[in-house]
């Protein structure tokens, strides 16, 4: 299928810095798509290139299979950061408002707004003052504001941030129902967890350039870099002779309590690993041997500290 | 017109229009403003109304210059002439502390060389108004004692003769008379009043109302709603929505405003006027007769129905070209800023047309046909508020077409510009921009 998002070679100048420097990336139609990196690092510009709020100096952005115009901005909900709603006026006729101003009529404004103000738990909201809502609430309702459009990208700039665990949860609820009903979800955040949980693919910027780019499962996978763990029971030297020549120690090998010792291992990419597995268990008491695969977490700062 | 621009206009009208502040102010304004006209005169109705008859002590030491004898009593000041011996001492004693009695009322002996030797001893609350009747009364006795020493037979007759009040009629200039040779009564007073009120409503939108448009796009700028709006409308769209509700608003008031004042005046002013037994149509009635010129030039200008409409159309023309003008200023520097301290620098340099319009407006009013009103009434900065000061004292129709259109073009390329620096500013955040900035994002692609 045809990426609903294609970001190709774009650069951005501001006066004495570049905020994206030949930046590329493909969002599959359909997936949630992580957009990581440090604080300041690029992202937010290059949600704004993707919106249309700026332009960029070099480079293309493509909409399904054309360049994106201003029309296609209609079928993007953004939901920034820094959260933006009219703080005196009512929640409802501000989200009714919203929602004509994407494009809605009042009606199906209305009854669209009501159903995902019961489903989210705020019907009671309707008539409150945004000023009168804790920033959790507020989020809420930027959250349906966003959404109720449907449309066919979602683009959060870290939706989960100022959400209680409970909230979070439904809210991780509701992207990934969005996904399963056919919209796109670029999120940007730094909770390295719901990346885990929910992102199939990511791209991960730092100092404005694309650093690392992929499906979340293959890059783990890669970033592990074929190390697996070891518990056996047994003596360490056997151990160390049964390995030589297949794989390489790392590190040294530590004891564990009942007698068993652990040791990782790297094991090249192109040997197999099942006779290591079976020269071990032939000799010794396997215990366990799994492929250690980091998380997003250290991904991340083994990426941004250049030591992937 | 654009369903988007008609949403934002809703937004900003309904919001603006619902909220407290906006009703008070709406209702109040014209009731202090016919407060400020009506309410000296009825405060001076009430108090005139409650004086009681001020009682004089008068001890006249002028014996045989018959002064004292002289002075007549009103419902105002009632004098009691002390027998005659009294003196000062005694006088005091028993009347300048005496509640019933206002004061004492000492007269030199020679009065009539000497004016100036006269003495009024009161025990405390002194009234202007009190001392200015007596003064009154000594000074017309005074007079009349000393031209009678001239024995001239004819004294009062030259007094009538002398006694001139001068009026000039100011007539204009009626174009719709066949030669343009007729006239008609006009006023000169009236003109500058009415120019000056209608040039200072002009001044007062701008300002007022450019303001909230400054403010409303700061505010939306930063609680990021424009981040959320922006994705589904165009800036220019955003910008004339803010721009065109927010000169809905001001419209709806004035209406009301006009509304009300007319309600004050024609209804309620003249039942408390009429409450208070002053008859304000006999009054009128009285000073027409009374064949006061600038009564009758005041008069024909108000009932001048072309003249009215001239006037009221021009004023539209010109609130709404004015206030466009300005206020597409004012939302390209709310977009270009993050904080209304950063608005300031460039809310200073707006200010400083509007000043010269006003300045140039006192200046021009003292003669409202010199090159100097012209060319201020065809620049687009000051003409709304110069040209509307002109407009009552009856300026060529081919010149406020001039100013009307050079203010509408002017209007339509400071839109245009206004929105190329607003397209760029939403987006803007951190530094403040400078004039420069400003200029680099109107000659951005």
């Amino acid at each position: 299928m045809s990426p609903i998002l294609r970001i190709e070679n774009v650069t951005k100048d501001y006066v004495g810095h570049r905020a994206l420097d030949d930046v590329s990336m493909e969002v599959p139609r359909g997936s949630i798509y992580g957009l990581l990196g440090p604080n300041g690092a690029g992202k937010t510009t290059l949600i704004r290139v993707v919106n249309h709020m700026t332009f960029p100096d070099k480079g293309k952005v493509w909409f399904e299979d054309h360049e994106i115009t201003e029309k296609d901005i209609f079928n993007v909900g953004y939901m920034p950061e820094e959260r933006g709603l009219y703080k005196k006026m009512k929640v409802g006729e501000q989200a009714v408002f919203f929602a004509r101003i994407h494009g809605m009529s009042k009606t199906e404004a209305i009854i669209k707004l009501k159903g995902w103000f019961d489903r989210l738990g705020i019907a009671d909201w309707w008539d409150k003052k945004v000023e009168d809502l804790s920033k959790g609430m507020a989020q809420k309702v930027q959250f349906i504001i966003t959404v109720v459009h449907e449309p066919k990208l979602l683009i959060f700039d870290e939706p989960f941030s100022g959400f209680d665990p409970i909230n979070q949860n439904l809210l991780k609820e509701e992207i990934l129902g969005l996904r399963d009903r056919g919209a796109t979800v670029i999120f940007s955040t730094h909770n390295m967890e719901s990346v885990e949980e929910i992102c199939d693919d990511i791209t991960l910027i730092n100092k404005s350039r694309n650093i690392l780019s992929g499906p979340v499962d293959e890059i783990r996978r890669k970033a592990g870099g074929n190390t697996f763990q070891v518990i056996y029971s047994g003596d360490r030297e056997e151990f160390n002779s049964i390995i030589s020549g297949k794989a390489d120690l790392i590190g040294d090998t530590e004891g564990l309590i009942g007698g068993y010792n652990q040791q990782k291992i790297h094991i090249p990419e192109d040997s197999d690993i099942r006779p290591i597995i079976g020269a071990i268990n032939e000799k010794l008491g396997l215990r366990s041997f799994q492929e250690i695969i980091p998380s997003m977490n250290d991904i991340f700062i083994r990426a941004v500290n250049g030591t992937l | 017109m654009n369903s988007k621009i008609r949403l934002i206009i809703e937004r900003e009208f309904t919001e603006r229009v619902r909220k407290k502040s906006f009703i008070i102010v709406t209702i109040l304004t014209p009731f202090l403003l016919v407060l400020c006209m009506f309410g000296p005169m009825l405060l001076i109705g009430l108090s005139s109304d409650s004086a009681k008859t001020q009682k004089v002590a008068v001890v006249d030491n002028s014996q045989g210059q018959y002064v004292g004898t002289r002075l007549e009593s009103d419902d105002k000041v009632e004098f009691s002439l002390l027998p005659s011996g009294t003196s000062t001492e005694e006088a005091h004693m028993r009347y300048a502390r005496h509640e019933d009695f206002y004061g004492v009322l000492v007269i030199g002996e020679d009065i009539l060389n000497n004016p100036g030797d006269m003495m009024l001893i009161n025990h405390g609350t002194t009234s202007m108004g009190t001392e200015e009747i007596i003064r009154n009364r000594i000074q017309g006795i005074l007079r009349n004692e000393r031209l009678s020493r001239y024995e001239n037979d004819n004294i009062d007759q030259i007094l009538a003769d002398a006694n001139i009040r001068v009026n000039i009629r100011t007539m204009e200039v009626d174009t719709k008379t066949k030669n343009g040779d007729g006239i008609k009564a006009s006023s000169t007073g009236a003109s500058y009043g009415l120019g000056l009120i209608l040039a200072m409503v002009i001044y007062m939108i701008i300002i007022v109302y450019g303001q909230q448009v400054l403010q409303s796009v700061i505010d939306e700028k930063q609680t990021r709603v424009l981040d959320v709006i922006i994705t589904s409308c165009k800036p220019f769209e955003l910008m004339m929505g803010k721009v065109l509700g927010i000169a809905l608003v001001a419209f709806l008031q004035i209406l009301i405003w006009g509304v009300l004042i007319l309600v004050f005046s024609t209804i309620i002013t003249p039942l408390v006027l009429g409450n208070m037994g002053i008859d304000l149509s006999s009054a009128t009635q009285a000073m027409s007769a009374s064949g006061s010129p600038e009564f009758a030039g005041i008069v024909s200008k108000i009932t001048d129905l072309s003249y009215l409409s001239k006037l009221f159309i021009s004023m539209l023309l010109y609130i709404v070209g004015g206030f466009l003008f300005y206020a597409s200023m004012y939302a390209a520097i709310g977009s270009a800023v993050d904080t209304p301290q950063d608005a300031a620098q460039f809310n200073s340099v707006l200010m400083i047309p509007i000043m010269i319009a006003i300045y140039a407006m006192i200046a021009v009013m003292q003669n409202p046909s010199s090159d100097m009103a012209f060319w201020f009434s065809i620049i687009p900065f000051t003409s709304p508020v110069v040209m509307m000061a002109r407009i009552p004292f009856g300026i060529p129709t081919w010149e406020i077409v001039v100013s009307i259109a050079v203010l509408y073009i002017s209007f339509v390329i400071m839109i245009w510009l206004a929105a190329r620096i607003f397209r760029v500013g939403v987006f803007m955040h951190g530094k403040k921009p400078t004039w420069k900035d400003l200029g680099d994002w109107i000659r951005m692609k």
